[in-house]
């Protein structure tokens, strides 16, 4: 025993003693030194598509923060890591960003589950998280987290009407509703609510009168989608509302396209933009939630600066070769996130969690596609949303709700 | 009507589950070798057939002319080294374990993890597809039958009636008696190893026609394909075919007449059930101890 | 008392581990030295807890993160829905981890056939139809993910990572210390034992069956605890971060680079690969992580399948010298931070204890409580011997089912022929023996048929039989391997048992030694029936037996093969008291010399004497030998047969399957002849042996 023991103990003891002996250089907190930002981002893996997004956003932002002369003078760095899509990694990364390499501030991962993982770390540590894309607002509770992307406390409420709302303005109201549900954190929340607030897309569809003719759930990434598709097209809905992410819209249209079925109108919660515009003709027509489309008067609304910010994106997205390189949603939310972390900055006047924190409960922040943000601790942060609806139309996305920030009227399905 | 036109199309898309099972069920059976990275080559040959078409304008199914042989050589480099290594079962699963790890990077790190799809206009075969009165049968999925069922079937009539089949079953039987019989099981190894590369790229060339691609979904492969090698018995090529139709009739129906959702509780209970009850496969005949 | 000394140590590191982590400030260790530590205990403790079942007992399982995910999951839904404290759910995590691994034993270790390999699938399924009942169930998440709220902690503990940080140790020093209890324990070396050679281990009185049920029970219980923490790690539990794959490879890649056959094999791979992972991440490399994990689990496969505890504990100096000059070297040049230095150090003991084999002169001989083997590779569960001879002798009596019918296989059919072809097979007499039949029996005949009489008489006299079969029939599918079969020991006999291949004589000694149940008809050992008897009750009952193709333990020396049927035999005893007694009776079978090495290193004919001699161990009524001549030449038989004398003197009845009717004819006080499952012949060797019936089921079927 004394022989295998021993090696073992004096190894462990040895690790101990240099990790004790360790004496960290604290940095030094001259102006001189940059700024440093750090975060994960899912640069691999299954969300890697948009991940990308943000982190091309978020470089092109810090290169012109910098060329304006950085924040309170200082120049601002973003060390990103790459979580690999894998919300196991992502809190482990956190800690290593604010306890190891002693970042000054953190920006949010991309996607529910990892924001919700690096909240805790942020909690843990209590420092500030604006984060891009969070759903599930109740149960983002942390005082210090700001969305980037409001969809409202209740997204189980809000989205189902905005949507309803919507169609109910066509010149044929759709009457019967197929829902395809994907059983993952967002999309499920939207279908069928949280915890015990059961309400979603079918209760209030009901409550609208409609008639559901289809409620589907499925596991992420089913093995085949013909049998969903032979579903719907049984069920001739005048309106098929996929609440899933990434691909499955795709997947399931051409899968029902084979079946010789199109249906007449539908709406995808979270796409992956690129794709469904890929669907060519079939594609035409399809809704999706968003907050800001690159459409002219949507452009010319946000200012000066928007037209030269969506352009020089597409130039370094189509560079780094992103299959969709469009300003949309997920960067313009990426943008509101830094804006929202450099007013708090600002505000506070110095690098402080809690002044930082509490500058942006107390004066908001401005921003470029969404105009000024309050934020409400008793709402969880999340601001009044400017979520609308946009529609392929000519090849493109274009917001078409609500009329007041609509690029295009709303269309709906050709005359059969 | 739903139930037959779902059972009809998990059928046909039981193809390509039995064909993505053929290569891994014969290198287990007759080589003995667990080659997990048998999803790894089933990638390569989706993203290849990708690149091809969209790179080089080929016909999708045209590329197999250029994948069956490059994986084809592959798969017998991959045999070869198993062979050298001397790894069979338990660690020839570890080991191509590990391949398959890095062969998922590796095509992350080179296609991006971005979903990659044929557009409409370079996949002619996505949308169309074969009417039967009611029931219409998609171009994709019965092509994904056909392919399989001609590849399997051929390989099939090839184990059982020729001399190379003969001598790969007894080899399978008992290597060294096997080799006491002037069977070269090296050259025999090569032979099979290239073959289940050469199914893989057709494998790949079929899901690609169908599906978005994305380096992870080789992982999302395992359950089903493993649900069916087992279900049809190791090294039993007719069985991998019925247990892949199977497999996908299964699937249809439950998603139709449960939910969508219950789909793999089914599934993974059946292969579950099977393993206790059948662990040597549904069409396995008992022999003396 | 050795493990209680490893528990003592372990309870030194441990709270060496929480004095330094609650004074961290005072004593200077960085904040995130606490974060990755707690990394690295989640890693061992499940690692550790894996391997219980998965390294001990070499079911390799892919469904670790089926416990984390249960544990997690009744974290998150405990806390979140139900108000449990925290300290509670941890347990209760534990519990629900436990009852999941019960049933997955419960249903896998059923079928007593199972392989490794279908085990590993069968686990691979459990995440899956985990994961989509907690996606179907709106009462867990239906998919979406809980949120887990920060942990109340008391004033002293300092902060949530510190509270965080003391749970994983605890967990993971649990697991460690139920490892290495186990480790040194009666019940790890069955474990082992089942790990090397399952059916054997069986039938020398192991309960392999509850064995395994523990281990994988224990496992569940440590890596649901595990889970339960990792919930409050993570802060949000969601279906694709537990039951996903990334778990169980991690468990697999650890365990494998650490090595699967000691406690300590975990608790360093779990170091070396979190601190590598960490280095790659910190060095902006994140993307090369799994390539590096596959290379790494690819490379160590091929070079040092068993694990680098094997290695560092060959060179222990050697290895912490490397380690030491490494990180003082890499320290003083103040160049790199204290992880890099920390991880080249551990690669350069690795390393350096991995290659040293093949640059230095073997190491001093390992003392015999060791339970690795570097030389073989561990994870061959089959016990198949390299010998040619041995295998084609094994072939042959396969009973070849669907290749029989190919045209090639008229040639299989003949495989007895090959056999006897192979001149060092030495079977080359059984042929001769068949061909001198008819004229050697009836001369043969003569002169024995008084001893015969007097044998019988001397049965018939003795009264009651050690074993009985009474119309035994047994069934393979539509295939009858045993028509009523009928059949009895008596003591002090050496009964012969006979027959071409296929005639049922392994299938008869199955069902003797209780690995299998007759379909019909029963079976009695000292006028007790063992139907439904697991085998290891049935070695109690005392039958033991020897394998045709021997299947030894390989992981230990051939004194603790022969100490553990002592151990788990009619008497039990403890080790030390074994390895004396295991002493005598590899004395008995002339392999006292050879007591200290390994089973990989004795010959054919060594590795059969080391059957009987592990067999005799178990100290039984009856022996049954199954072709334990096979493959011998003249010599190592003679040998043999001397060796089988000496044990029938000792005053066990034995029951001899052999091939060599010359020997059988010398050896045996009766023989009994099998032909197509139906007894033909019974009685008088010389007798038998001229019986025409006996001629031509032999005669008839041979092409001599």
């Amino acid at each position: 025993m004394h022989r295998r023991l021993l090696p073992a103990l004096v190894a462990t003891l040895t690790i101990v003693a240099v990790a004790a002996c360790t004496t960290k250089k604290e940095p030094s907190t001259t102006n001189q030194n940059p700024i440093v930002v750090g975060s994960t981002l899912s640069l691999t893996g299954s969300l890697a598509a948009t991940g990308l997004i943000h982190k091309i956003a978020g470089e092109q932002f810090l290169e012109r923060l910098n060329a304006r002369g950085g924040l309170l003078g200082r120049q601002v760095q973003w060390k990103v890591l790459d979580d690999q899509s894998d919300q196991a990694k992502v809190g482990q990364l956190y800690e290593q960003l604010i306890s190891q390499d002693k970042v000054d501030l953190i920006m949010g991962p991309y996607a529910t589950p990892n924001i919700l993982s690096a909240m805790a770390v942020a909690e843990r540590h209590n420092f500030v998280m604006p984060q891009h894309t969070a759903v599930l607002a109740p149960q983002l509770t942390y005082d210090c987290q700001f969305p980037a992307w409001s969809i409202g406390t209740t997204p189980n409420r809000f989205v189902p009407n905005l949507l309803l709302d919507a169609v109910a303005t066509l010149p044929r109201p759709p009457k019967r509703i197929a829902v395809l549900t994907s059983q993952s954190g967002s999309a499920a929340f939207v279908t069928d609510g949280l915890g015990d607030d059961k309400t979603g897309m079918i209760t209030i569809a009901k409550e609208r009168g409609l008639e559901v003719v289809v409620d589907a759930h499925y596991a992420p990434n089913p093995s085949s989608w013909g049998s969903i598709a032979a579903q719907v097209r049984d069920a001739k809905p005048d309106l098929l509302i996929s609440n899933s992410l990434g691909v499955d819209t795709v997947n399931a249209l051409t899968a029902m396209k084979q079946l010789g079925y199109r249906p007449p109108l539908t709406f995808s919660l979270f796409p992956a933009p690129g794709p469904l515009l890929g669907l060519g003709a079939d594609g035409v027509g399809v809704l999706s939630v968003s907050i800001f489309e690159p459409n002219k008067a949507l452009i010319d609304k946000a200012g000066a600066d928007a037209q030269a910010i969506v352009d020089e994106f597409k130039t370094k997205a189509t560079a780094a070769s992103v299959q969709f390189p469009v300003f949309e949603t997920q960067a313009a939310a990426s943008w509101n996130a830094w804006e929202i972390l450099v007013a708090g900055v600002k505000g506070a006047g110095r690098i402080d969690q809690k002044a930082i924190c509490d500058s942006l409960h107390s004066r908001g922040a401005d921003t470029t596609f969404s105009g000024h943000l309050a934020f409400d601790v008793n709402m969880n942060n999340f601001w009044p949303t400017n979520l609308g609806l946009k529609q392929i139309q000519n090849g493109q996305w274009v917001m078409v709700w609500p009329a007041s920030r609509a690029a295009a009227p709303i269309q709906g399905p050709a005359s059969p | 009507m739903i139930a037959v036109q779902a059972a009809l199309t998990g059928a046909l898309i039981g193809g390509l589950y039995a064909l993505m099972a053929a290569g891994l069920s014969v290198t287990w059976g007759v080589l003995r070798v667990i080659n997990l990275a048998h999803f790894g080559l089933i990638l390569a040959g989706a993203y290849l057939t990708y690149e091809l078409v969209t790179g080089w304008g080929l016909d999708p199914i045209l590329t197999v002319v250029v994948t069956a042989p490059v994986l084809f050589g592959v798969g017998a480099c991959l045999q070869w080294a198993y062979e050298r290594m001397n790894m069979v079962e338990f660690n020839s699963l570890l080991v191509s374990f590990g391949l398959l790890m890095v062969t998922i990077q590796l095509a992350t790190n080179t296609w991006t993890a971005d979903f990659r799809r044929l557009a409409a206009t370079e996949n002619p075969y996505a949308t169309s597809s074969l009417e039967l009165g009611r029931l219409i049968l998609p171009t994709t999925t019965l092509l994904a039958f056909v392919i399989a069922a001609v590849f399997i079937g051929g390989g099939h009539l090839l184990l059982r009636h020729t001399f190379l089949g003969r001598g790969m079953r007894a080899f399978a039987q008992d290597r060294t008696v096997a080799a006491a019989f002037g069977i070269d099981h090296r050259r025999l190894g090569l032979l099979v190893g290239g073959a289940a590369g050469a199914s893989a790229a057709v494998a790949g060339m079929i899901f690609t026609l169908t599906n978005s691609l994305t380096p992870a979904v080789a992982y999302e492969w395992f359950g089903i394909v493993f649900a069916v090698v087992i279900l049809g018995g190791v090294g039993n090529l007719l069985g991998t075919l019925v247990a892949g139709v199977g497999v996908g009739l299964l699937s249809g129906l439950v998603s139709v007449i449960w939910s969508p959702s219950t789909e793999p509780f089914v599934l993974f209970l059946a292969i579950i059930l099977a393993l206790l009850w059948r662990p040597h496969g549904l069409f396995h005949r008992r022999g003396v101890a | 008392m050795t493990i209680r000394k490893g528990l003592s140590y372990l309870a030194a590191v441990t709270a060496l581990l929480a004095v330094l982590a609650h004074f961290h400030s005072s004593v200077g260790i960085a904040p995130y030295s606490i974060v990755l530590t707690t990394t690295v205990l989640f890693w061992i403790a499940q690692a550790t807890s894996w391997n219980l079942l998965s390294g001990y007992a070499g079911y390799f399982s892919f469904g670790q993160g089926a416990y984390v995910g249960v544990g997690a999951y009744s974290m998150a839904v405990l806390t979140g829905r139900h108000d449990v404290g925290f300290l509670w759910s941890i347990p209760i995590g534990g519990l629900l981890g436990g009852v999941l691994a019960l049933a997955v034993g419960a249903v896998a270790f059923r079928l007593g056939s199972l392989r490794g390999e279908i085990f590993a699938l069968l686990t691979l399924a459990v995440p899956f139809l985990l994961a989509t009942f907690a996606r179907i169930n709106m009462d867990i998440d239906g998919g979406q993910g809980t949120v887990i709220a920060l942990p109340a902690y008391p004033q002293w503990v300092g902060d949530a990572q510190h509270m965080l940080f003391y749970l994983s140790l605890a967990v993971a020093a649990l697991a460690v210390a139920v490892a290495l209890a186990v480790h040194g324990s009666r019940y790890g070396h069955g474990l082992a034992a089942v790990h090397d050679a399952e059916d054997a281990a069986e039938v020398l009185g192991v309960p392999t069956f509850r064995y395994k049920m523990v281990a994988i029970v224990l496992g569940g219980v440590l890596g649901g605890m595990g889970g339960a923490v990792f919930a409050m790690q993570i802060g949000f539990v969601a279906v694709e971060s537990v039951f996903g794959l990334t778990i169980p490879l991690f468990v697999i890649v650890i365990s494998v680079l650490g090595g699967r056959r000691h406690w300590l094999g975990p608790v360093i791979g779990a170091v070396l690969v979190v601190v590598l992972q960490d280095r790659l991440s910190a060095g902006g490399l994140e993307s090369l992580e799994n390539i590096v994990m596959g290379a790494l689990l690819v490379g160590l496969v091929i070079v040092a399948p068993d694990g680098l505890y094997g290695r560092l504990r060959a060179r222990p100096w050697l290895a912490l010298g490397a380690f030491a000059v490494v990180l003082i070297g890499m320290s003083l040049t103040g160049y790199w931070a204290e992880l890099d230095a920390l991880l080249y150090a551990m690669f350069a003991a690795a390393i350096v204890a991995t290659l040293a084999d093949r640059f230095l002169a073997q190491p001093t001989p390992k003392s015999p409580d060791a339970t690795f083997s570097p030389t073989r590779v561990a994870a061959d569960r089959s016990g198949r011997t390299p010998q040619p001879a041995a295998r084609a002798a094994g072939a042959a009596d396969a009973g070849a089912t669907e290749v029989a019918q190919l045209p090639l296989l008229h040639a299989a059919e003949a495989l007895p022929g090959l056999a006897e072809a192979a001149p060092q097979a030495g079977e080359a007499r059984a042929a001769e023996a068949v061909v001198g039949l008819g004229e050697a029996a009836p001369q043969a005949g003569e002169a024995r048929a008084a001893e015969a009489v007097v044998g019988l008489g001397e049965a018939a006299a003795r009264g009651r039989a050690l074993v009985s079969c009474v119309g035994v029939t047994r069934d393979f599918g539509g295939v009858r391997a045993l028509d009523g079969v009928s059949l009895q020991v008596f003591p002090a006999e050496i009964v012969g048992l006979v027959g071409p291949n296929g005639s049922g004589k392994t299938t008869l000694v199955n069902l003797l030694c209780g690995a299998l149940q007759p379909t019909r008809g029963t079976v009695a050992i000292g006028g007790r029936p063992i139907g439904g008897l697991a085998p290891h009750r049935v070695a109690h009952t005392g039958v033991a037996r020897t394998y045709q193709i021997p299947r030894p333990f390989e992981s230990m020396t051939v004194r603790d093969n022969v100490a553990m049927a002592v151990m788990f035999g009619r008497t039990g005893a403890s080790l030390s008291q074994a390895r004396s007694k295991a002493q005598q009776h590899l004395a008995t079978v002339h392999l006292g010399h050879l007591a200290d090495v390994r089973p990989g290193s004795l010959n054919l004919h060594q590795r059969q004497l080391l059957e009987m001699a592990r067999a005799i161990a178990a100290e039984p009524v009856v022996l049954l030998l199954d072709e334990a001549l096979a493959g011998l030449n003249p010599a190592e038989i003679d040998d043999a047969v001397a060796v089988i004398r000496r044990i029938h003197a000792t005053g066990i009845s034995i029951v001899v399957v052999e091939h060599l009717l010359r020997v059988l004819n010398q050896l045996s006080t009766r023989i009994v002849v099998l032909d197509r499952g139906a007894v033909i012949a019974d009685g008088d060797p010389a007798q038998v042996l001229s019986d025409p019936a006996v001629v031509r089921a032999y005669l008839g079927r041979q092409r001599a």
